[in-house]
């Protein structure tokens, strides 16, 4: 633990930026305060999701009839693509990084990220690369439209013969994003490792810290595969290389390895900070401890390491032998049991509590609810003769909505709605939050549980149009999505109108355990300043009259500014 | 900072975690996954060559060794050599330390003007085919990363005229010299999969 | 604190009762479930649908049984383990049992031990995937000889953008895969271009065309019909066009077929993409770029674009 004994000359430098903290320009500064960063990450993030939600819109209109009727083919494809794209990398990442920034430094009782400059790096690079991604939709061709995986040839034919066009664009933007992720899987790796207050062992950790701990090191093992594949992809695409084109002696299927290698664990990237989202909320809204903390937090790494080799299930039916599917369908069932020692965790720590149906609650119950039925497709998928038959078809679109949506975006709503009061010091309308849950849990339900009988019919997805037996659940699908645009508008109405004017948020208005919640609301610039708590036991102490830190009254008072 | 509480009685002394000194873990945590790029790049040029009806372009049967294997053996030496640079600075002896952390630099100078012989003296280019882009686009990525350590002990060489400069300890020396091995390590592996393995 | 202890002991009789009556009707909904879903799927036209239902079908049950018993967890505790208004006081302070984490990794690792086996089964009873040889893209494709045992074939099924073309073992080409009913027929999957996907719903089975390699393949229609020909992977612009029939006919018809086949001439076959690209290219290219769609293939038997399927 490099922790210092209280050292005048760090704690009597000024405060580097001069500005108050409620000044609204540095949200468009370049500044290095992790939770100015955090925000906004976040902001940015859900300004895309309404971008690829209207995307989404435009499928879900296309596809409510079964000819191909309000777009061009080519048209509906570069839609879907980048619908995929943007809520993929310009919003599930970096809403997630900003949830992280904002999370991490006050959880482990650290002033700040440990590289801050290259945090506020990180995150400018977000614009750069989605203005990249989004001018590709004005070069001549159009932008990339061989989906989100790009798999070679159809990535690289290039029909137009330009050498800008929108799949270069598309391999730079990913690229960038690529390096953005990085330098923040750095960031957060040796904050976590460094920068923890004292006495706050690993097994003292918040899950939250334990569950992006295990995802920023995945993203450190896989990300670099990708890109090494997306550098030989633009040299394929813009030099004329052959790594990936077989007229030369490439191979197509070496880039689905490179792609799934990373692009797999990738979700794992994504859902498990909102298992720790879960983690962190179900013992608040409950009071109690979380069950079985120990085994939740090891399951974590239990995810991250047997994720690094399932890939090959996105691949059973190109050509892989019999002895590597079977392995893999077995590697990736195995994920289900880490997995399940984690929902079962969560179900024991409701058993018995005293429940609140605030908002944050209501969204980690209906993630929660998703996540058991998209687990379940999901061990239906790793099996190799049902993939076979329902792999590449809408059952795959549905499962991984149901994970990527109903799970993880939920998760988010929980955190944003949770974390809401700690890091903008204001309350949020309740009734607001409750109606932007039921129509999501509606809309998302009416949206993707229908497309499963899609898929096991055999619709093949990425398709612009279709035979007639599917088109009920497609109408269904449709009307699903509609709803899903509709939940916006509450959310957003509750998060201006709550920020602008809403009740000053007390510091700890759930009453919860964890150091975030011993610090005023809004925080201050260095958190905890000059005096960091020292962290006595393990989160999660609800009713067990244990103290979390040590004089945790002082802290208290403090966050009340009676000290 | 005391309390206006009187019932309150403090167990703690104030403490603060320190905002820097975490370079080198973060710089190990970046390496260790730089040379997964690598490593995918190696898995892609033994998959392509194991599984390719032809390898070689047309007209060439292998690639000389003999000016690579010269290259190797000074890129390797130049990672003990750095190594004694960093002993002197350790032992406060500054110009043992530039002089030795300059021939260094020749070292690896003369490493990439050896790629920049080969490249040039070869019959084949980038676009021949999945064995001429998987040579030109390792050899060159490594290039890169040796060029830019070439860069960095030039920095490093010019920071080390700042008075006081190493008062704060050789952090920025270190990270350099263990990128240098880096390097070096990848090399080692990149020849034996390009030069060894015909 | 303790006459609440008091009386959750009164209650354990009839808690055992409730839970073993909840287990029950999970047991019973999810054996209804599993038989159900064998109405979700499309008809069953080749060996591999009957063990890929019973299969899914298992994992339904299963899955129901899971999915039931902990949302139905969930829904007892929302029920009846809510807070009053204003009361913000901790539930029982439980932090864990190590005897229930044990179980519950145990248990579905065993589950998953069995899936997997029972799918491992299945997969060597199956055995589509013959070999998958590299070749030089651009020379003529090499003939594979197919080690495993087939009955009729190989037929070479040429996938493109976007059309399909089926060469007989005579020598005949047709826009429609026809095949005998109960012989397992063999393949060599071939693409011109970019990566394909043979997807026949009814038979339960996809099979990636992938460009410079020949992949043989080998599988037994169990039913007559005309069933849908899907390409699965994702293909360029007319990616959705990309569709044909597969028609499963008794050995006789299909002898006779094969016979009068010969005899016609060689024309245009389907190809709705060609024609959907001219429609384009009539109302002034508009839209985003696209590769042109391949010429019509020259068959024999041209087929029907409007034919009905069974599935």
């Amino acid at each position: 633990m490099t922790i210092v004994n209280y050292d005048p000359r760090l704690v009597k430098t000024k405060n580097p930026y001069p500005k108050g903290p409620n000044d609204w320009k540095r949200f468009f500064s370049f500044n290095t305060d992790a939770k100015v960063i955090g925000i906004q990450y976040i902001v940015t993030a859900l300004f895309f999701l309404l971008i690829g939600g209207l995307l989404g819109m435009l499928i879900r209109g296309e596809l409510i009839t079964p000819p191909s009727d309000l777009f061009d083919p080519t048209v509906y494809n570069g839609l879907y693509t980048m619908h995929g794209t943007i809520m993929l990398f310009l919003f599930l990442f970096p809403i997630l990084s900003g949830l992280t920034n904002l999370l991490v430094p006050p959880m482990i009782g650290a002033p700040d990220m440990a590289f801050p400059k290259l945090n506020a790096l990180a995150f400018w690079l977000v614009p750069v690369f989605s203005i990249i991604l989004l001018l590709s939709f004005f070069v001549p061709g159009g932008p990339a439209s061989s989906g989100w995986w790009s798999y070679p040839p159809i990535s690289i034919q290039n029909p137009l013969g330009k050498v800008l066009n929108g799949e270069m664009l598309w391999i730079i933007a990913i690229s960038l994003s690529g390096i953005s992720s990085i330098i923040g899987a750095v960031n957060f790796v040796t904050t976590i490792i460094r920068m923890r207050a004292p006495g706050m062992g690993f097994f003292k950790m918040p899950i939250f810290i334990w569950t992006v701990l295990a995802a920023q090191l995945l993203q450190l093992l896989g990300l670099p595969a990708l890109t090494g594949g997306a550098i030989m992809l633009f040299f394929d695409l813009t030099f004329g290389t052959s790594f990936f084109r077989v007229e030369g002696g490439g191979d197509p299927v070496l880039f689905q390895h490179f792609f799934w290698f990373y692009s797999h664990p990738a979700v794992y990237v994504m859902v498990l900070p909102v298992f720790g989202i879960f983690s962190e909320l179900f013992p608040v809204y409950s009071r109690k401890p979380l069950f079985g903390y120990k085994f939740v937090a090891v399951a974590s790494f239990g995810i991250t390491i047997l994720s690094l080799v399932v890939w090959v299930h996105h691949m059973f039916y190109t050509g892989t032998p019999m002895w590597m599917r079977n392995l893999f369908m077995f590697t990736t069932m195995l994920i289900a049991v880490p997995t399940g020692v984690k929902v079962f965790a969560w179900i024991a720590t409701l058993w018995g509590g005293n429940i609140r149906l605030s908002t944050p609650m209501l969204f980690c119950l209906g993630g929660l609810f998703n996540f058991i039925f998209g687990g379940i497709t999901g061990v239906m998928l790793a099996t190799v003769p049902v993939d076979i038959h329902v792999g590449n078809t809408y059952f795959v679109v549905a499962h991984f909505h149901y994970i990527i949506f109903n799970t993880i975006a939920f998760g988010i709503f929980a955190a944003i709605y949770h974390w809401f009061p700690k890091f903008t010091g204001k309350m949020f309308y309740e009734g607001l939050g409750k109606v932007h849950f039921a129509l999501t849990f509606i809309g998302a339900t009416l949206n993707w549980l229908p497309l499963h009988w899609a898929g096991l019919l055999g619709m093949p997805r990425r398709v612009a149009s279709y035979d007639p037996e599917f088109a009920i659940w497609n109408v269904l699908a449709s009307i699903g999505a509609f709803i899903l645009g509709v939940a916006s508008i509450p959310f957003i109405l509750n998060m201006v109108s709550s920020w602008v004017r809403g009740k000053s948020a007390p510091p700890n208005p759930w009453k919860a355990i964890g150091l975030e919640w011993l610090l005023p609301s809004p925080p201050p610039h260095e958190n905890f300043e000059e005096d960091i708590p020292t962290v006595l036991n393990e989160p999660y102490c609800y009713g067990l009259d244990k103290p979390f830190v040590e004089d945790e009254q002082f802290y208290i008072e403090k966050s009340l500014k009676k000290i | 900072m005391l309390t206006e509480n009187q019932n309150l009685s403090l167990n703690h002394k104030p403490g603060h975690v320190k905002h820097d000194g975490h370079n080198m873990t973060g710089f190990i945590i970046f390496l260790c996954s730089e040379s997964i790029i690598f490593f995918a790049f190696f898995v892609g040029y033994s998959v392509l060559k194991i599984s390719a009806p032809v390898w070689y372009p047309a007209g060439i049967n292998g690639i000389d060794i003999k000016m690579p294997l010269i290259n190797t053996v000074i890129l390797v030496s130049s990672s003990f050599v750095i190594y004694f640079a960093e002993k002197y600075l350790h032992k406060k002896n500054l110009w043992g330390f530039r002089i030795i952390w300059f021939i260094t630099m020749i070292m690896g100078s003369y490493f990439v003007y050896g790629q920049y012989v080969e490249w040039s003296e070869l019959t084949f280019s980038l676009q021949s085919g999945a064995f001429g882009g998987m040579f030109y686009l390792l050899t060159g990525f490594h290039g890169l990363h040796v060029i830019t350590g070439i860069l960095l002990m030039g920095l490093m060489l010019f920071r080390s005229f700042i008075p006081d400069n190493y008062k704060g300890g050789e952090m920025g020396v270190e990270s350099v010299s263990l990128f240098w091995h880096f390097v070096d390590v990848i090399w080692i592996i990149l020849f034996g999969l390009i030069y060894l393995w015909q | 604190m303790t006459t609440k202890i008091k009386r959750l002991k009164k209650k354990k009789f009839s808690n055992t009762f409730i839970i073993i009556f909840a287990v029950v009707l999970n047991i019973v909904i999810s054996l209804l479930m599993g038989h159900w879903s064998y109405s979700w799927l499309p008809i069953q036209a080749s060996e591999a649908a009957h063990y890929v239902d019973n299969l899914f079908a298992f994992e339904t049950s299963i899955g129901t049984f899971i999915f039931l018993g902990c949302t139905g967890t969930m829904a007892w505790i929302l029920v009846f383990n809510r807070a009053p208004k204003y009361d913000e006081s901790n539930g029982e302070p439980l932090e864990g049992n190590l005897k229930l984490e044990i179980i519950w990794t145990i248990v579905p690792l065993i589950l998953v031990l069995a899936i997997s086996t029972y799918s491992t089964r299945v997969n060597y009873k199956l055995e589509n995937l013959g070999s998958k040889i590299k070749y030089d893209f651009g020379a003529e494709v090499p003939f594979v000889e197919e080690k495993k045992v087939f009955d009729y074939g190989p037929i070479d099924v040429i996938s493109r953008q976007w059309n399909w073309e089926f060469v007989y073992p005579n020598g005949i080409r047709s826009s429609e895969l026809h095949l005998p009913i109960n012989k397992r027929s063999n393949f060599r999957l071939i693409t011109e271009d970019v990566i394909h996907s043979f997807y026949v719903p009814a038979f339960r089975l996809k099979q990636d065309i992938i460009p410079g390699s020949v992949i043989t393949y080998s599988l037994t229609p169990t039913k007559e019909g005309v069933f849908r020909l899907r390409d699965a992977m994702f293909s360029g612009a007319y990616f959705s066009q990309n569709q044909t029939n597969v028609i499963v006919e008794s050995e006789n018809v299909f002898n006779k077929w094969i016979k009068e086949t010969v005899k016609k001439e060689p024309q245009n076959g389907l190809n709705p993409a060609g024609r959907l690209y001219e429609k384009r290219l009539k109302n002034g290219n508009r839209g985003w770029a696209t590769v042109k769609p391949a010429p019509d293939p020259k068959v024999n038997e041209v087929g029907s674009e409007v034919r009905t399927h069974d599935s």
